[in-house]
């Protein structure tokens, strides 16, 4: 016989024969595919915005909690030598990064410098002022925000039980009240990127029943010519699973440029405060769980559509 | 081969497509299914198919028994046999070649295979030089010859022709007819349902006739028969 061009080898496998055919279907409609997968890229792309500014948050949070210091007053009958041995104690302690001995004549020229308070303190005679010890805690960024601030506390209080403690400042205020501006921010997200999935998932559900209807006839053909279910759907999954790949691609990209364009505002933002925070772009990992999880949702809309095949499946005649 | 003991088939609303047929057809015989438009030819050659479930009877295909069947073994049966359409049921997204490559696909054949017993098929319907073309460009009877291409590509043992013939002139059915016989010779059963008088005519073959869902004729065409085939039929 003579050698005959008919493509690849790799399409007359079953997979491959599944795979060619997905792939031919969405070329042959290019038009109707790039708007489905358009849709897909936006619908998804919102959660991924949300999802991405999340994660950055909570680095702010975490940052915020790690640069909080405990300031501790000890008693006035603690001297300078004592309070500086306390400090190196403490900072052997796991809890503890690092601290700061300030001895008595040091916080009192600090004062000085901060008030207008001279002639008070010259008609005092003696320095009134106690040594204090800034201590720095250990956190671990990882750790979620609320446990991060129980611990900070934690930590405040066990040296506030010391007899040579005379007071413990600490303002964590405003980082319980950041948690639960974020927290709301977060049921928000959640339920908006819940609502968004699910009109994701039926925009690939409705997809895969019209692409089940236009091949209607190759899967009669094919049933009467001995396919399997497995034959007969696994075309249909692939489709569903490449709407996923191809979806979830482009609402990576569009939310990576999105939050470039919310990037460059949000770090001047930060800087007007002197924060060192910064928005961080999205990770490749971050990127591809999107892709991933777009998907998965390709896989999955597929298989709830074959669970009601259409009707007619075997010709009449 | 194929044998029907006491089959009906009803549809929902009571009315019988085929109600109590009993016949045998011995291996690699050739037989006519004859009847009137809606005497049930269709529905016999579906359930042969096991597209249909009878209502009742028993339905054997060599020494399976379709009331043992199971859904998962029903792609397997189909497998076995070949069946060509009236109006062909051709994929027109794909080439020829490709058309009549899809049941060796289905059963898992090696991609050699593949290209041999196709280009065979082709070779052997006179249509190895079209294998590239797209089929919309083939003529009627060309399109028919590829659907039965793909029908044999996978040597069933059993050929269901439903109306091969029926939207087709006399030359060309005669060319089909010729096809149908020449697998026949090769030891495959075939059952061409056909309301041709013509073809019935001219061809000597044993004869199941509907009429109403029900066999009226268990016999052999009266005029004198063209070219002689493997025969048998029994009550």
């Amino acid at each position: 016989m003579t050698d005959i061009d008919i493509g690849s080898r790799w399409g007359y496998t079953k997979r491959g024969y599944a795979i060619t055919q997905s792939v031919r279907q969405l070329r042959h409609r290019s038009t109707a595919t790039l708007i489905t997968l358009l849709v897909l890229g936006t619908t998804f792309a919102l959660p991924a915005v949300f999802w991405f500014g999340s994660a950055s948050i909570s680095q702010l949070v975490n940052r915020s909690v790690g640069e909080e210091s405990i300031t501790v007053y000890l008693n006035l009958d603690v001297t300078d030598l004592e309070a500086a041995r306390l400090a190196e104690q403490w900072q052997g302690e796991a809890r503890i990064r690092a601290t700061t001995h300030i001895s008595r004549a040091e916080a009192l020229a600090l004062f000085q410098e901060q008030t207008d308070l001279d002639d008070a303190l010259a008609a005092l005679g003696a320095n009134p002022l106690p040594s204090a010890v800034v201590v720095y805690p250990a956190i671990d960024p990882n750790l979620p925000g609320n446990e991060l601030v129980t611990r900070v506390e934690g930590l405040a209080a066990a040296l506030q039980a010391q007899p040579v403690v005379d007071r413990v400042q600490i303002d964590l205020d405003w980082v319980r009240k950041l948690q639960s501006a974020l927290n709301l921010f977060r049921v928000v997200v959640s339920l908006l990127a819940g609502f968004l999935t699910l009109t994701g998932l039926l925009v690939i559900g409705n997809t895969i029943r019209l692409e089940l209807l236009r091949r209607q006839r190759e899967r009669e053909v094919s049933t009467l010519l001995g396919a399997s279910r497995s034959f007969l759907n696994r075309p249909i999954i692939y489709t569903g699973a490449l709407y996923g790949l191809l979806g979830g691609a482009v609402a990576a990209v569009l939310a990576t440029v999105a939050y470039s364009f919310i990037k460059a505002p949000a770090d001047e933002l930060a800087m007007l405060y002197a924060s060192t925070f910064r928005l961080s772009l999205p990770t490749a990992g971050q990127f591809l769980t999107i892709i991933a999880v777009v998907t998965a949702l390709g896989l999955l809309g597929a298989i709830l559509s074959l669970f009601r095949p259409i009707q007619g499946q075997v010709p009449n005649r | 081969m194929i044998s029907f003991e006491h089959v009906s088939l009803a549809y929902q609303t009571g009315r019988f497509a085929l109600e109590d047929v009993s016949f045998q057809l011995k291996p690699a015989s050739f037989t006519f299914l004859t009847g009137h438009s809606g005497a049930g030819k269709s529905s016999l050659l579906r359930l042969i198919a096991r597209l249909e479930k009878p209502t009742s009877g028993e339905i054997r295909v060599g020494d399976i028994a379709y009331s043992q069947l199971k859904p998962r073994q029903e792609p397997g049966l189909r497998r076995q046999m070949g069946i060509v359409f009236q109006d062909n049921q051709l994929l027109y997204d794909r080439s020829v070649f490709d058309n009549v490559a899809l049941p060796l696909i289905i059963g898992g054949f090696r991609f050699s295979e593949i290209k041999t017993r196709a280009m065979a098929a082709l070779e052997r319907v006179g249509l190895a030089d079209r294998y590239a073309d797209d089929p919309i460009n083939l003529s009627g009877g060309e399109q028919q010859r590829v659907g039965i291409a793909r029908a044999v590509v996978a040597k069933p043992r059993i050929l269901l022709a439903d109306e091969p013939t029926g939207n087709l002139d006399a030359d060309i059915s005669e060319e089909i007819m010729r096809l149908l016989l020449q697998f026949n010779n090769s030891g495959v059963s075939v059952l061409f349902a056909t309301h041709d008088r013509e073809l019935l005519q001219n061809y000597r073959f044993p004869q199941l006739v509907l009429d109403g869902g029900r066999i009226t004729n268990l016999g052999r065409s009266p005029a004198p028969a063209r070219q002689t085939a493997h025969e048998s039929v029994s009550p």
